[in-house]
């Protein structure tokens, strides 16, 4: 900075009015009443989502062809992009902000493509922590469980996991079919948590040959059995040969078993499960229906995959409920009644009145149940208490019992792969805590996203001094500066054709190229988060905001304090606050 | 060489002779044949400068005031209505010390409308930092526009070249045009200290709050005062170089006057003969050519007049309310000396109306008649 | 954009939020450091501080009020004469310098096609004096000479159709919100030779009665509503819209304004009408 030039006497004094130097000791700061910093905020899509993941960085990367840097930072809260980018329900593209300006940007499809990538590459996770000598024992292999295990291998804990099935993965592994989440890919994503040093005991039930007992020997306990047995419809003859569970049947084609279907399938039912046994027989043969007993405007299947199920030929029945299944002259038989909705529910949902005389009888091979699963939780302590089929938790994961914490689909919370996946880390982070006595309150804040989302395993591996006091505001369309942007159409992967989705289980959805990623992840408006468009430094009036680094720095000393910095951002990564005197 | 030329062309010839760079003027009667020849001189390759045909005076003025701060020798000319709408550039430019120089042929300002010789259009300006000199014959006035680029470019002010109006501007006289290259070394290539330039950039003409704007003007006035020594410096030089010097005043049969007349411009031709005629009869009249006018060379023109009993000045001009701009000035000039001469005030010649021998007698006799001055200046060849 | 030297220093004494510096910033960027720049009076008069500094790193001259064009002339034949061909030499004056005292001294410079580019900032009245209006206050402005109970009865001068009438290679407007369009401009413009316009529209909040944030929104929306359309003209002959507004109405720019705030609605409609016509005359001249 120059510095003010001192003219004492007339003979100083040049005796042309030219200037000596320039104003730039003049510090125009001390004008200012209100100052702008940057400040970075928090984008919805991160809050929105259950895993806790940075899609708005992970967008950046993509967006600068940095796919696998994106990946690492994805691995960093979530073990299973590859499962999540094919099945997940993404709420993260419900919170976008661009769902409202124009189209969302498709943040699901970005995450499979991401996991492809690096898959293609071959490339893989760094551990993190140093050995510690806790060992911590993990029931169940699916999505929570080996998301768990995962993080407190990367913790540094010896992590073992115990599976009933002769096989990892849990829902992912016999629930999912194979046309929506082809094995290869869980197999691939399921070895590289294996890689971190995590043991593991298949073909071992809890409360068979895996007892109280034999768990004393670990520090803590992860409870994540999921819900593996299918509710029962109350129905006379159901429990006859020719009826079965969804979850079994997509069970046994999973472990390769034969499963005779013959051509007329009837599933009944209305969710996931439901919508996966019927393209599984239509794949093996069969010309499944479903029946349902509302309309679809109350059915809990995700909407994508009702819509494929149509397009693959799948007939839905709505407002059909089963009476009884019954074999009359050797045929057998399903008495169906029709329905109309009456009053809310306690969930809400209008519920189905039987409209009396509507009776009709269906010919069929094979009848599949598929109304809702609930846990086998019989095995459990009485002391871990059981509420609704669910394990009651507090906001950490953690039971009634000191020491043993739960996630997934047994405890209270929506039934989603992500949601499991999200309960598992919390239960890492928080089993961490336990076994290191930390203060687990100052956790939370330090490591919530925003105000509702989920946790960052990034944030809390951070040193404690480095818990910074970031923003949790989130960033809504209307704190966007909207002059910025211009709408432009969503890129959507695309499907295999007709043709692969009969008759084979080859994956449906084949995701996008490169360039097309790269474009739609540039859609990525960056809610509250600075990507140095510039805008700040280059519309100040007074040089006040300069290049240092490559990054934008505030000049104090010459900052006015007009806003204009702050208005012009176009992703409210800035704040204009009270100058303190 | 001899050649015989008006005095606007002798203005022309002298820029010429200085290699100006920038040019730049407005056509008013009776300064216009001073351009038109300069544009013929660049037109022909004999004088390598930019001219800038503006479409005013004050633009002329602001033209080459841009063009002298950047760097280059500058000139401009003009009359009356043409420096009194540069009025406002004319203090920028010294304000600026900026080493212009302009002609300026004396015509009288309306209203009335007047295109005709007076000297009242550049005696308006004495306030606004410019160095004033009044030539006598179109000799003097191309040795001195080459003497004022000099003195300009040393004291770093603007200096302004005055002739008639008509009586020179448009008259034909014998004038010595000096050799190019002698002029080259006596007046060698400008070479300001600051000037417009990228590698060192500055701001010029700054703004200049009350802490600062009274040393400005402090050491302009300084300047103008040194300036005095070096238009004597400078004419002394050329002098022994060219064979013309023209002093800052010059004393004509005043050795023993009792009265001596003070003129400036064409005039003092007039008034050279009169006095001739004078003398013959007997009376001992002198006559002071007062030729720098800005500064007022005050010790040089009481040497000339501090024994005489009665000082008359002719003037070709008038301030509204006040007289005689050249007799004020004299009265002015003398007011704390001891010994001084009374000094008469006479105005004639307004609006180009002819100022004859007849003229200068009338003013001799009407001061040797009263016995002293009238407070108001006495107006001479006026109607019945 | 960064790349780009900044020309300018901190520490200048412009108003927080001044539109006329975030202009001449970008005025300089584009132009590099071979530039000298002639001001006369106007309020970058006052922002480039007092003796004995300056807030430009490029030569600087100031001068009398009605002299931008002229004065820019004398530099430039200056320094051509000395034998400096390369400096840009640049008048930068305000709406009144260019408008009203200065039309004479420009439409001379531009009648001699005196190599220079001339650039108007235009904050719509003489700011630097205490919000005077100028020929180029918009109809129905407050200024301090046009109270609210009687504001300015007279249109826009449209000083882009005076320019053209001289038929100058190039003259254009500008919008400070829309920097990369500025300064392409400004760098056509130096590779021109001749007489240049850049008629640059350039908020000020404390004149215009709006929160020093705003500048470049109203910037943004001037040339959105059609009130400031962004086109070019060559040799006065070739019209060329650079930007396609989004046909805001009007009264989203008026009411960002305090000086708008006696407007009635019956005044609101007929300055829409107006808008919507003049941008017809100039859609139509593109098009020819």
């Amino acid at each position: 900075m120059s510095d003010q030039i001192l003219l004492n006497t007339e003979k100083d004094i040049p005796y042309q009015p030219i200037s000596l130097g320039s104003m730039e000791w003049n510090k125009t700061g001390t004008w200012r009443y209100l100052r702008p910093r940057f400040d970075n905020k928090v984008s919805p899509c991160n809050e929105g989502c259950p895993a806790g993941q940075d899609i708005e960085a992970a967008m950046v990367l993509i967006g600068k062809g940095r796919v696998l840097e994106a990946w690492d930072l994805f691995k960093e809260e979530n073990p299973f992009p590859g499962v999540c980018g094919r099945v997940c329900y993404h709420p993260c593209e419900s919170s976008c902000n661009r769902a409202e300006f124009d189209e969302a940007v498709s943040i699901n499809a970005l995450e499979r493509f991401m996991a492809d990538t690096a898959f293609k590459h071959g490339r893989r996770v760094g551990l993190k922590r140093e050995k510690k000598k806790e060992k911590v024992a993990i029931i169940g292999s699916g999505p929570a469980g080996l998301t768990c295990a995962y993080h407190l291998a990367r913790l540094g804990y010896g992590a073992t996991v115990f599976e009933a099935l002769p096989v990892l993965g849990g829902m992912l592994r016999v629930g999912i079919p194979e046309y929506r989440l082809p094995k290869k890919v869980l197999e691939a994503e399921i070895d590289q948590i294996l890689e971190m040093g995590v043991n593991t005991e298949i073909n071992t039930r809890f409360g068979e040959n895996l007892l109280q007992k034999d768990l004393k020997e670990y520090a803590a306990v992860f409870l994540a059995l999921g819900n593996h047995v299918s509710k029962r419809l109350g129905i006379p003859g159901e429990d006859g040969d020719w009826a079965m569970s969804g979850v079994e049947f997509l069970r046994k084609i999973s472990l390769g078993k034969e499963v005779p279907l013959g051509k007329r399938v009837v599933i009944i039912g209305g969710g996931n499960t439901a919508i996966d046994t019927a393209r599984t027989a239509q794949r093996l043969g069969a010309k499944p229906s479903i029946l349902y007993r509302r309309t679809r405007e109350e059915m809990p299947a995700f909407p994508a995959e009702i819509h494929e199920a149509e397009e693959e030929g799948i007939d839905i029945s709505f407002l059909v409920s089963p009476v009884r299944l019954f074999l009359e002259d050797g045929v057998k038989k399903l008495e169906c009644v029709k329905n109309r909705l009456g009053p809310p529910d306690e969930d809400g949902r209008r519920r189905p009145v039987e409209v009396k005389g509507s009776n009709f009888l269906l010919e069929v091979d094979q009848v599949f149940t598929a109304i809702g699963e609930d846990a086998d939780l019989t095995a459990l302590p009485k002391k871990i208490g059981i509420e609704n089929h669910a394990i009651p938790t507090d906001e950490r994961g953690a039971t009634k019992q000191e020491g043993v914490f739960a996630g997934g689909d047994i405890i209270q919370q929506p039934h989603t792969v992500v949601h499991a996946i999200g309960s598992g880390k919390r239960a890492a982070i928080f089993i961490d805590c336990f076994l290191q006595n930390k203060k687990w309150e100052r956790v939370f804040d330090a490591v919530r996203i925003g105000e509702r989302g989920s946790l960052s395993m990034r944030r809390y591996l951070l040193d404690e001094k480095e818990w910074e006091t970031k923003s949790t505001k989130t960033v809504r369309l209307q704190d966007l500066n909207l002059d910025y942007f211009e709408p432009k159409k969503r890129k959507r992967p695309t499907k295999a054709p007709m043709a692969k989705r009969q008759g084979t289980f080859e994956e449906v959805n084949i995701g996008f190229p490169e360039e097309t990623a790269v474009a739609e992840a540039q859609r990525c408006f960056n809610c509250g988060v600075c990507n140095l468009c510039d805008n700040c430094y280059i519309f100040c009036p007074d040089v006040a905001i300069r290049k240092e680094n490559g990054n934008n720095v505030i000049d104090y000393d010459h900052c006015k304090g007009c806003g204009i910095c702050v208005e012009e951002c176009p992703r409210d990564a800035m704040i204009m606050e009270e100058e303190g005197r | 060489m001899k050649k015989i030329m008006v005095g606007n062309h002798a203005v022309s010839w002298g820029v010429m002779l200085s290699r100006a760079e920038v040019i730049s003027a407005y056509p008013i009667t009776p300064q216009t044949s001073i351009v038109e020849e300069l544009s013929v001189l660049c037109a022909d390759g004999r004088l390598k400068a930019k001219f800038i045909p503006v479409e005013s005076e004050h633009s002329a003025m602001a033209c080459v005031i841009g063009a002298s701060a950047a760097g280059v020798r500058t000139f401009t000319a003009t009359s009356s209505q043409g420096l009194a709408l540069m009025h406002e550039m004319l203090h920028w430019a010294s304000g600026s010390r900026l080493p212009i120089v302009m002609a300026n042929v004396n015509r009288s300002l309306g209203s009335p409308f007047n295109i005709w010789g007076e000297q009242s259009d550049s005696l308006a300006q004495r306030d606004t930092g410019w160095l004033q000199i009044y030539c006598e014959s179109n000799q003097e006035v191309l040795d001195t526009v080459i003497q004022a680029f000099k003195i300009a470019e040393k004291v770093l002010l603007p200096v302004m070249v005055v002739l008639d109006a008509f009586v020179l501007s448009h008259t034909a006289e014998p004038v010595d045009i000096p050799d190019g290259n002698i002029v080259g070394q006596f007046l060698p290539a400008y070479k300001p200290q600051f000037r417009i330039d990228p590698q060192d950039p500055r701001t010029f003409a700054c703004f200049a709050p009350p802490d600062f704007f009274m040393e400005f003007r402090y050491k302009m006035q300084k300047a103008m005062l040194e300036s005095q020594a070096v238009c004597k410096e400078v004419d002394g030089q050329f002098g022994e170089i060219f064979g013309r010097g023209y002093g800052l005043v010059e004393a004509y049969r005043c050795e023993g006057a009792d009265l001596i007349l003070m003129t400036a411009g064409a005039i003092t031709s007039t008034a050279r003969v009169a006095v001739d005629a004078l003398r013959e009869k007997g009376r001992k009249v002198g006559l002071l050519k007062l030729r720098l006018f800005r500064p007022f060379p005050k010790d040089e023109v009481l040497e000339v007049i501090r024994h005489a009993e009665k000082v008359a000045v002719v003037d070709r001009s008038l301030s509204l309310g006040l007289g005689g701009i050249f007799a004020h000035e004299l009265r002015a000039a003398m007011c704390n000396e001891p010994v001084r001469p009374p000094i008469y005030s006479y105005i004639t010649g307004l609006g180009g109306r002819d100022t004859t021998l007849q003229t200068i007698n009338e003013i001799v006799y009407q001061t040797y008649e009263r016995s002293e001055p009238d407070e108001q200046s006495i107006w001479i060849g006026m109607r019945g | 954009m960064y790349e780009m030297k900044e020309l300018m220093y901190s520490g200048h004494l412009a108003c927080a939020g001044c539109g006329a510096t975030i202009a001449m910033r970008y005025a300089l960027k584009a132009l590099g450091e071979q530039t000298a720049v002639v001001i006369p009076a106007c309020c970058w008069s006052i922002i480039n501080g007092p003796f004995p500094y300056t807030a430009l790193k490029v030569p600087l001259i100031h001068t009398a009020f009605e002299t931008g064009a002229s004065t820019a002339s004398g530099v430039k034949a200056g320094l051509e004469a000395r034998g400096d061909t390369e400096t840009t030499v640049a008048a930068w004056v305000g709406d009144g310098g260019t408008f009203d005292i200065g039309i004479q001294a420009l439409s001379g410079a531009a009648e001699r096609n005196d190599d220079i580019i001339y650039f108007c900032y235009d904050n719509e009245a003489y700011m630097n004096t205490g919000i005077q209006r100028s020929s180029a206050t918009p109809f129905g402005t407050w200024t301090t000479t046009t109270p609210s109970n009687h504001p300015k009865n007279q249109p826009k001068k449209n000083m882009m159709e005076i320019m053209a009438a001289h038929r100058i290679p190039y003259a254009a407007t500008c919008s400070v919100a829309f920097p990369d369009d500025m300064m392409g401009k400004v760098r056509k413009a130096k590779s021109i030779r001749g007489t240049k316009f850049i008629h640059i529209y350039s908020p000020c909040p404390t004149g215009w009665k709006a929160p020093s944030s705003m500048a470049i929104k109203i910037a943004r929306l001037a040339v959105h509503s059609k009130i400031f359309p962004l086109y070019e003209v060559e040799y006065g002959d070739r019209f060329n819209i650079n930007i396609a507004p989004k046909n805001i109405p009007v009264m989203e720019y008026l009411r960002m304004q305090g000086r708008f705030n006696h407007l009635t609605e019956d005044q609101i409609r007929g300055i829409q009408e107006t808008v919507d016509r003049e941008w017809e005359r100039l859609l139509k001249k593109a098009l020819d």
